[in-house]
């Protein structure tokens, strides 16, 4: 093994090309054309997003006409009507939503549980922002919402007569005192656009939903008469925007117009920001860089017959192969280690200070994606070894292994479709990409999830395990015609 | 000139991996295309979805092939030391690269005509993919004018290793180079410029308007790199010691 | 055939810094053997390479029949070569080696198979040359060389990698094509490898020539010295001594003679009726002739002893 090191070592090209490679994709980390406006003088918004009772960064945006409720109490209401609007016409989105809620307070951020129609998804209950439970798959109903203490429960009607539960959930944050009432909010809508530029990008914009409520009706310890119309959150993102009103006060029927997303942040094409993978984005050339040194590595053997004198040192070839991809491996993992440590933490800095927001990622999250960079440019500089190894020659070898590393990569990302982009992530090595995904896909969160928002189709080590399966298939092909074939 | 055509033609037809790499060629192209129309599926009738170009998606390892086989035609002389004879044989050495841009024409512009005629006709299995004249003609143009690009390339560097390793970059690296840069001039004005890419917009039938180049246009640019790439080759052919 | 030759004349090419030809002037004439004999990196190579128009010469011309090589339209009905046996694509047979390069010259199959039989090869043809022993694929690189049935022969070292019995065939065959008129150009780095097969040598170091002689008075140059005698007389070595000769005795009668030729001391002695027997020349070999000629030219083992 340390013989095998001392080879990589002392041909300089080699020696350079890791550290290279490290320093490739700090660079294309670090000098992103990426601008936001966060932060920015003139109209800059301060990007600080809101939190969430888990301290998950939240977006909380809605039409609210409530009433306080100073202990406990239920609500009942029919939805009768829930229209939309885009920016270039009328339509619905999907996850518009239009029902009842019970919130800790108005500020943004704070505890709630709601019962919901929603645009094309049927009837939900959620909570808390990131819980979320399917009804029956109904545009419209009757909703009801109960309070006792903690507990709040969502029950679904279709006659008002006949009800079922949707959900029962508990709220540990709510005071006794807590506002209630009906809500409307109806989120960007994004769509994913091919080739702009022959690159994938996703087009959308903002949208409102208008609900009409009738048949309204509260039991309890609910305090005045008048319903207060507030849009939380500031004012929302649809055309024509403003005002919350709608319909008597007082009166059993109730028009609410609103514009907005009551859901954790995500990144992307209807969300904010971007996620801190895409510092990691200059990976793809590391990976070629040790891809080419893993290839040469092993070639550079035969194509002077150094193997002879390699096999003539150490006869047992199994050895000299477990020596070089282990050496090869932990040079590609040091590399990627370094450059992956540099760019996550640094990187975050070059994107804030250019004004691009960047939803905060736990510290396991943050060393997933460092030690997944460097477990990815080590696995493909063995996969590049055993190629070279395999084929012996170093052009066929390096184009095997870009082809089979690089070029699913390069495709999803650029001309494929998802739904084709989704498998070329599934079943090529470029799986491995998932290992720097830190974005969380949540299903009730409209939004384009596609692969080059950072979304992947694996989860970070199912994907990393498809490359090390492949890794393994390379060796042992390598290890069958080291050991058969003469050298 | 014709004797140095015969020679280049039995040299090409000789060469044990130059049936594999045709028959490569035809196989990767319509065996991608096919699964990537197959796995594709558009439920809702606006997804922005280039059936065509979708259909197509094997040329992005076509060119590969493609690129192999031309790189081989000079890399392998220059690795053996064979390219001494071939110009000891034939002194005035752009006879010998015409000759040799010539016989890698006609098999590739042969095999590629299979190849996307095959992905079209594959991906209507799936998709519905129109049967038009440009897209499908102008992407076997492509492929030989990667073949070459590729071959003034090889006969530049004078290692068959390092061309493919520069081709590889520009159809692979270069795309992405081009995307990371986040600013969309920027990735426009890089999209225009590199010969894959400007030239693989022959194979959008989308509205050009959103393209980095209309689709022939597109190709011209990747001509001229390669028109650019031959004669260089040619100069440095007739400048330098073999 | 008549008397076209191949005409070198001050060629100079540096590589980088090293001086690779430095006024490298010679001829090569038809229906003889030239044997072209230096260390390695004397410039042998580089000059065949300029002769056959591979490589630029910055000064100088090499002519081939009078004009510059790359003026040839069918270069190899003038002139063949074999530079390195080993510049082959290995998984093409021998016969279609030779055929691509015969179409080249718009030759066709027949005088393949001709070169084939006549190198010895028609029982291999068939395999590819990957497979070649090196004396093999020198045959290969002789049978391409005939393919033009060329005036001219320039062959770079052919006897590299050649067993016994190829080396044998290969002087015979090297013989015969002489012998058929035209001009062979044969380098090489062992001057041994030459003895009996070249008519005429030309010595490089350092990118120049130092010596330019037939076989026979390069080895009369370096044999002028010693003759070796045996005599009963005591009288003998005065008698030469007398006539401007030093001679060493041997104590069993042998008397070994500097300054004088052979026939010098038969005529000297016999007149005065002195007995004597065995007179031999000591006849140097090329080898020697050619070690005192290049002792300052070699530069590389001296060059590598001080490393």
């Amino acid at each position: 093994m340390r013989a095998e090191w001392t080879k990589l070592r002392t041909v300089p090209a080699w020696a350079l090309a890791l550290p290279a490679a490290a320093v490739i994709i700090v660079l294309f980390g670090l000098f992103p054309g990426m601008q936001g406006s966060c932060g920015k003088p003139g109209s800059a918004t301060e990007c600080k997003p809101t939190t969430g009772p888990d301290g998950v960064e939240v977006r909380d945006s809605f039409a609210f006409a409530y009433r306080t409720l100073d202990g406990d109490g239920s609500i009942t209401v029919r939805v009768a009507a829930l229209t939309g609007e885009l920016t270039d016409g009328p339509g619905l989105v999907p996850w518009a939503k239009a029902g009842l809620m019970v919130k800790d307070t108005t500020e943004p951020g704070s505890s709630y549980a709601a019962v919901m129609v929603t645009g094309a998804r049927g009837v939900r209950m959620q909570h808390d922002f990131v819980h979320d439970k399917a009804g029956r798959k109904t545009p419209l109903a009757w909703l009801r919402l109960t309070r006792a203490g903690g507990t709040i429960m969502g029950e679904e009607s279709a006659d008002g007569t006949q009800w079922t539960v949707v959900n029962r959930v508990q709220l540990p944050d709510l005071g006794r005192s807590v506002v209630a009432g009906l809500f409307v909010t109806s989120p960007q809508h994004a769509e994913e656009d091919s080739n702009t530029f022959g690159v994938k990008g996703a087009r959308g914009g903002p949208s409102q939903a208008t609900a009409e409520f009738a048949d309204l009706a509260v039991t309890g310890a609910w305090q005045g008469t008048q319903w207060t119309k507030q849009h939380i959150g500031g004012p929302g993102n649809g055309p024509g925007q403003g005002d919350p009103a709608g319909g008597q006060p007082g009166s059993q029927e109730l028009t609410l117009t609103g514009s907005g997303d009551i859901a954790p942040a995500v990144t992307g094409a209807a969300g904010v920001g971007t996620s801190i993978t895409t510092t990691l984005i200059g990976t793809f050339a590391g990976l070629i860089v040790v891809v080419v040194v893993g290839v040469l590595f092993a070639s550079g053997e035969y194509r002077r017959g150094l193997i002879r004198t390699t096999l003539a040192a150490q006869p047992r070839r199994g050895r000299v192969l477990a020596a070089k991809a282990a050496v090869a491996g932990a040079a590609g993992f040091v590399a990627g280690l370094v450059a992956g440590a540099i760019v996550v933490y640094a990187g975050r800095e070059v994107l804030q200070s250019n004004g691009v927001f960047i939803p905060a990622v736990p510290v396991a999250t943050e060393l997933r994606l460092i030690a997944g960079t460097g477990a990815m440019l080590g696995l493909t500089a063995v996969l590049g070894l055993a190629l070279g190894m395999l084929l012996r020659r170093s052009a066929t070898a390096i184009t095997a292994a870009v082809v089979a590393v690089i070029l699913p990569y390069l495709l999803a990302m650029t001309v494929l479709p998802t739904a084709a982009a989704d498998w070329a992530l599934r079943v090529t090595p470029a799986a491995a990409f998932a290992i720097q995904q830190s974005a969380v896909e949540y299903a009730q969160v409209a939004n384009v999830y596609t692969p080059v928002d950072g979304y992947m189709p694996l989860s970070p080590w199912a994907g990393l395990a498809v490359l090390v399966a492949w890794t393994a298939v390379a060796l042992s092909g390598a290890y069958y015609r080291l050991v058969r074939a003469d050298a | 000139m014709s004797g140095v055509l015969r020679s280049e033609w039995t040299k090409l037809r000789t060469t044990s991996g130059t049936a594999w790499l045709l028959l490569g060629l035809v196989v990767a192209t319509i065996g991608i295309g096919w699964l990537a129309t197959a796995v594709t599926t558009c439920t809702h009738s606006d997804c922005f979805l280039d059936p065509t170009q979708l259909s197509l998606t094997g040329v992005q390892l076509g060119q590969i092939v493609v690129a192999v086989l031309a790189v081989m035609l000079f890399g392998n002389e220059y690795s053996t030391g064979l390219i001494r004879l071939t110009l000891a044989a034939t002194p005035r050495r752009w006879t010998v690269l015409a000759a040799k841009a010539l016989v890698l024409t006609g098999p590739v512009l042969l095999a590629a005509g299979v190849a996307v005629a095959g992905s079209v006709v594959a991906g209507r299995q799936y998709q519905s993919v129109p049967f038009r004249l440009t897209p499908v003609l102008g992407t076997v143009i492509y492929l030989a004018l990667i073949a070459l690009f590729s071959l003034g390339l090889a006969a530049i560097v004078r290692s068959a290793a390092v061309a493919i390793g520069i081709v590889l970059g520009l159809c692979y690296a270069y795309p992405l180079l081009a995307a990371a840069t986040g600013d969309p001039a920027w990735v426009r004005r890089l999209l225009q410029i590199g010969p894959t890419t400007a030239g693989q917009n022959i194979m959008s039938t989308v509205d050009p308007e959103t393209l980095a180049h209309a689709p022939w246009n597109g190709l011209g640019v990747l001509a001229l790199w390669t028109a650019g790439t031959l004669l260089t080759a040619a100069v440095l052919l007739h400048r330098r010691d073999a | 055939m008549t008397d076209k030759m191949i005409e070198v004349n001050g060629l100079r090419k540096r590589f980088g810094g090293h001086l690779a030809l430095d006024g490298m002037t010679f001829g090569v004439h038809s229906g003889r053997i030239t044997g072209f004999v230096g260390p390695n990196g004397a410039g042998k190579s580089t000059t065949m390479r300029v002769i056959l128009g591979l490589d630029r010469a910055e000064s100088g011309t090499a002519l081939v029949g009078g004009v510059p090589y790359r003026s040839l339209k069918r270069p190899l009905t003038h002139v063949g070569s074999l530079l390195d046996a080993g510049a082959l694509q290995p998984s093409r047979t021998a016969r279609d080696h030779l055929l691509w390069l015969a179409h080249s010259q718009g030759l066709g199959r027949n005088r393949v198979e001709e070169v084939l039989e006549q190198a010895g090869l028609s029982a291999v043809a068939r395999r590819r040359a990957g497979g070649f022993s090196l004396g093999m694929r020198q045959r290969l690189g002789i049978a391409a060389a005939l393919l033009g049935d060329p005036w001219a022969l320039l062959l770079d070292e052919p006897f590299n990698g050649m067993d016994p019995e190829g080396i044998v065939w290969m002087r015979g065959f090297l013989r015969s094509l002489a012998g058929q008129g035209r001009a062979v150009l044969v380098s090489s780095h062992l001057m041994g490898e030459l003895q009996g097969t070249a008519d005429h040598v030309v010595i490089v170091g350092r990118g120049r020539v130092i010596a330019d002689s037939s076989v026979a008075g390069l080895l009369a140059r370096a044999s002028s010295g010693l003759v070796s005698l045996r005599t009963s007389s005591p009288e003998a070595a005065a008698v030469l001594t007398g006539a401007g000769a030093s001679v060493r005795e041997a104590e069993d009668g042998t008397l070994t003679v500097t300054g004088l030729t052979a026939e010098q001391i038969v005529s000297a002695l016999s007149a005065r009726g002195i007995p004597f027997a065995e007179v031999s020349a000591h006849r140097a070999t090329l080898e020697q002739a050619y070690m005192d000629l290049t002792r300052d030219a070699v530069e590389f083992r001296a060059a590598e002893v001080s490393r």
